[in-house]
């Protein structure tokens, strides 16, 4: 059996993903002995159009966009979507709160007018994707899992619950007792609870698990003490795409 | 079993004793709540906790636990069992009362090895509370008071005096690795009885089931339709929260997982929830419990009935831990078993 | 320290035949490479493992053979382990816990009437009742075979469906719910047959498998006709994960169907409102 090629590309976003990937080190031997990598920027030069896993980085913000990534969709076999901007599209869905003269300018100024530019949107708004490897970053090994999954020929399914769930295996202490607002009650799981095992507080970067109940869950932080501002901020931060069209 | 007095300043010496061969547990505060942590001499015991925010279990029946072990050529594959002789001090007596009911279940039927192992390596040391934690109702569902699941059983009878109550030929071993104790006096003996029936006192004062824990079962079984699972389920977040943190709960799911180069790997299991929407899904997508209110019920009874059917015990002990982590405020077993008399009653 | 036991372990077993019986089914022949029998109880199921992929449970549709070692299984392809078996080789190994669970009942089904129902991929359980009674037709009365499918293209064993109905002790009645253009037979949900066969109800036993929606129907049907509930067995399908009674995933209310089922007389589920 030969080794499926294997490319990665971007779109609108911060090649973080792609960094989280070179983070694996030694690792990558290993995972990179299965599969040809014909193109990968944050890791070595030349570029091919033969692939047929697609790793795709970033969202969707232009015209330009839907012809490349249509491009790339009909030539993989299996594109999958690699971190927030492309998986839920991410940060970037914050301007489409905006109108679009309005963030336009915001930008770019008195140049506003050179740019074409319209609301952000995941992959999966514009062709279809066959895996998701969710976060923002990306949680390395769970890239290694979806890449040991695609060799197994096993489909991966990232954890359909809430962040919860991995806190409480992780021991964690619950931010909501701390009196802090954490998006975990309504964020797909499969991070391991990392930024509240940190200290810190979940910020939605998973998007929704599907079992999420946004309406319970805006009652919940209502309930806790926070205020309307402060939830719909939060919930905006990642999830815009989704609030928008849910 | 016999009776001994230690005093705080043997306590050390007997710790150091212990850590010669068995990791040692201690309640210790973090952040204005309690855990049970590793021992050091540095370490501050927090005799007087009110909860361990996380469950004992988590120590027998870890939240992830290799099963066997994976040749993916050769297709062979061998059991794995990772074990550490432990010992958890300081368990106040529902917690013990946890273990005991996950003992029976784990034995039942087919004998969990992998749980039987690590009990089988598990020291357990009791600790009468000094205090209660404001979601606590141990004492309304027959938690009060164990007499058996524990090595030794402590109680602080004085300012720097413990009554140490043998539960096992093991614990009283530990108990000497010094050399022998004190026997406890008569007086004594009373002393920690009654320290015991204050602080059950003060936690039935506080948060009571209405009726006798043995009816609880009854209550539920003329429940199963009752309006309240719908009405209170529809704020849930199908976190599943209130299941992971339950003593009682054992369920979980198995999963597997594969080296770098795709040789060897590993079956595991990881805990798992009633309350999490897929629980009860099949590959074909059919939801045997699809809806909220389903899976909102299905813990109450498993808590209120099928594990009472099973063992004649309540699946609560009245810890309070769901109470206080679910964010949604809907998880308090006391408040569902009490609305739900109360409705019987009316309908009556 | 030395390797103790543990139920987790499965035995390792060679795909020795593969058959396509649909566009989404597959009839998959194990041997184990012990060379033992599996030792299985009509009804019975087992966790069949792909290392690195998971462990899924099929019911056993061959017959209870003590003489030789393969054992069959039909799956359709629909998740992840029932995926990757498709794509498995003539030849491939698998992991095998099991035979877990309860049996129909063969012991009280002798000298006595039988009617299989068997809705959709019901027929796999099924089947292995049926084989093993057809082997040892003499011991039992009449034997009715109601199939019913959704549609043509989702018969399966057709061949043995087929063959059965030229039989004269059997009775065979199939209908689809939906018909196409080279469907000749009955149409109609599966209780439309029942009329058609004649049924002893004090000397007839039931046993039933198929989906969720169908017990209650059919059951309703039997009760009518006649039949005491003492009298009716069906099996019930459940997301079994460890197969010992411990993981909670197939619970029925009270009971886990893993241990206590999958295959029930029905007056132990009648009164479990989660059961049908």
């Amino acid at each position: 059996m030969s080794k499926p090629k294997v490319a990665f590309f971007d779109f609108a976003g911060c090649e973080g993903d792609q960094l989280q990937i070179a983070n694996l080190e030694e690792r990558i031997l290993d995972i990179a002995s299965h599969v040809e990598i014909v193109s990968f920027r944050e890791v070595k030069t030349g570029h091919s159009d033969d692939y047929e896993i697609a790793f795709v980085e970033g969202s969707i913000t232009r015209y330009e966009d839907e012809e490349r990534i249509k491009e790339i969709r009909s030539r993989a076999k299996i594109l999958i979507a690699l971190g927030a901007c492309a998986t839920i599209g991410g940060i970037n869905c914050l301007k489409n709160f905006l109108n679009e003269q309005e963030y336009k300018n915001m930008v770019y100024g008195p140049w506003a007018r050179y740019y074409s530019t319209y609301a952000a949107r995941p992959v999966s708004a514009v062709v279809p994707v066959d895996g998701e490897i969710h976060g923002c970053p990306i949680d390395k090994e769970e890239f290694v899992e979806v890449v040991k999954s695609l060799l197994l020929g096993k489909k991966y399914t990232p954890p359909d619950y809430p962040v919860c769930v991995e806190c409480k295996k992780a021991g964690n202490i619950c931010q909501f007792e701390r009196g802090r607002l954490c998006l975990g009650i309504i964020t797909r799981a499969g991070c391991g609870g990392v930024c509240v095992s940190r200290g810190s507080v979940c910020w939605g970067c998973r998007g929704p698990a599907p079992s999420a109940n946004l309406d319970a869950a805006r009652e919940v932080m209502d309930e806790h003490g926070f205020s309307w501002v402060e939830v719909e901020d939060r919930l905006r931060l990642y999830l815009g795409h989704f609030l928008k069209f849910n | 079993m016999s009776n001994y007095i230690v005093y705080l300043e043997q306590l050390e010496g007997l710790f150091a004793g212990w850590q010669e061969k068995y990791k040692l547990f201690v309640p210790q505060e973090k952040e204005g709540f309690y855990f049970l942590e590793e021992y050091s001499p540095e370490a501050e015991i927090s005799f007087d906790y009110d909860l361990l925010y996380n469950p004992p279990k988590s120590f027998i029946f870890p939240p992830r636990e290799d099963l066997i072990e994976f040749d993916l050529k050769t297709y062979k594959s061998k059991p794995l069992f990772t074990v550490s002789p432990q010992i958890l001090f300081g368990l106040h007596p529902y917690d013990i009362k946890a273990l005991n009911q996950l003992d029976q279940v784990m034995d039942m039927g087919s004998v969990d090895v992998n749980y039987r192992q690590r009990r089988d390596n598990t020291i357990i040391m009791g600790l009468t509370p000094l205090r209660v934690c404001p979601e606590a109702f141990w004492g309304s569902v027959n938690a009060f008071n164990v007499d058996f699941g524990f090595d030794l059983f402590w109680t602080k009878i004085g300012p720097a005096t413990f009554l140490v109550e043998v539960g096992s030929k093991k614990g009283e071993e530990l108990l000497f690795v010094n050399g022998r104790v004190d026997k406890a006096t008569s007086a004594e003996r009373e002393v920690a009885r009654r320290k015991k029936q204050e602080i059950v006192s003060l936690v039935q004062k506080q948060n009571r089931l209405k009726y006798s824990w043995e009816e609880v079962p009854r209550v539920l079984e003329k429940s199963f339709d009752s309006f309240l699972w719908a009405e209170k389920s529809r704020k849930c977040l199908a976190c599943g929260s209130c299941n992971l943190i339950c003593p009682t709960c054992y369920c979980f799911d198995i999963l597997d997982e594969v080296d770098d180069k795709l040789n060897k790997g590993k079956r595991y299991r990881t805990w798992d929830g009633c309350m999490l929407e897929s629980f009860a899904k099949i590959a074909g997508g059919h939801n045997f419990r699809g809806r909220a209110a389903e899976r909102y019920r299905h813990r109450y009874f498993r808590k209120g009935k099928y594990i009472y059917d099973m063992l004649g015990e309540l699946g609560c002990v009245g810890c309070g831990r769901c109470v206080r982590v679910c964010t949604a405020r809907i998880a308090n077993p006391l408040e569902v078993f009490n609305v739900l008399w109360e409705a019987l009653s009316y309908e009556r | 320290m030395k390797d103790k036991f543990s139920p987790y372990v499965p035995r390792v077993a060679t795909l020795k035949a593969k058959k396509k019986l649909s566009d989404f089914v597959t009839l998959f022949e194990f041997a184990q490479d012990n060379g033992k029998p599996l030792a299985h109880r009509p009804g019975q199921f087992i966790q069949l493992s792909l290392f690195g992929i998971g462990e899924a449970p099929f019911s056993i549709t061959s017959p209870p053979r003590s003489d030789h070692h393969h054992f069959e299984i039909a799956v359709r392809k629909i998740g992840t382990v029932t995926t990757a078996l498709h794509n498995l080789e003539v030849g491939a190994k698998v992991g095998v816990r099991g035979p877990y669970g309860s049996y129909f009942p063969m012991h009280k089904f002798v000298e006595q009437d039988v009617l299989f129902v068997a809705g959709g991929l019901g027929f796999i359980p099924l089947r292995s009742l049926l084989n093993y009674m057809l082997r040892h037709r003499d011991e039992y009365g009449r034997i009715m075979v109601l199939v019913g499918t959704r549609n043509p293209k989702e018969r399966i064993f057709i061949d043995q469906i087929e063959e059965m109905k030229k039989r004269t002790d059997v009775e065979v009645l199939e209908t689809v719910d939906s018909p196409d253009e080279t469907w000749k037979g009955n149409v109609g949900v599966i209780t439309t047959l029942l009329p058609k066969v004649k049924i002893e109800p004090e000397s007839t036993y039931v046993a039933m498998v198929g989906p969720p929606v169908m017990y209650k129907f059919v059951i309703n049907e039997c009760k009518k006709i006649g039949i005491d509930e003492k009298r009716i067995y069906v099996s019930l399908e459940r997301r079994m994960k460890c197969g010992l009674g411990k993981c909670g995933h197939c619970q029925i209310n009270g009971i886990n169907c893993c241990v206590d089922g999958p295959v029930f007389c029905y007056t132990e589920i009648a009164s479990l409102e989660e059961a049908i």
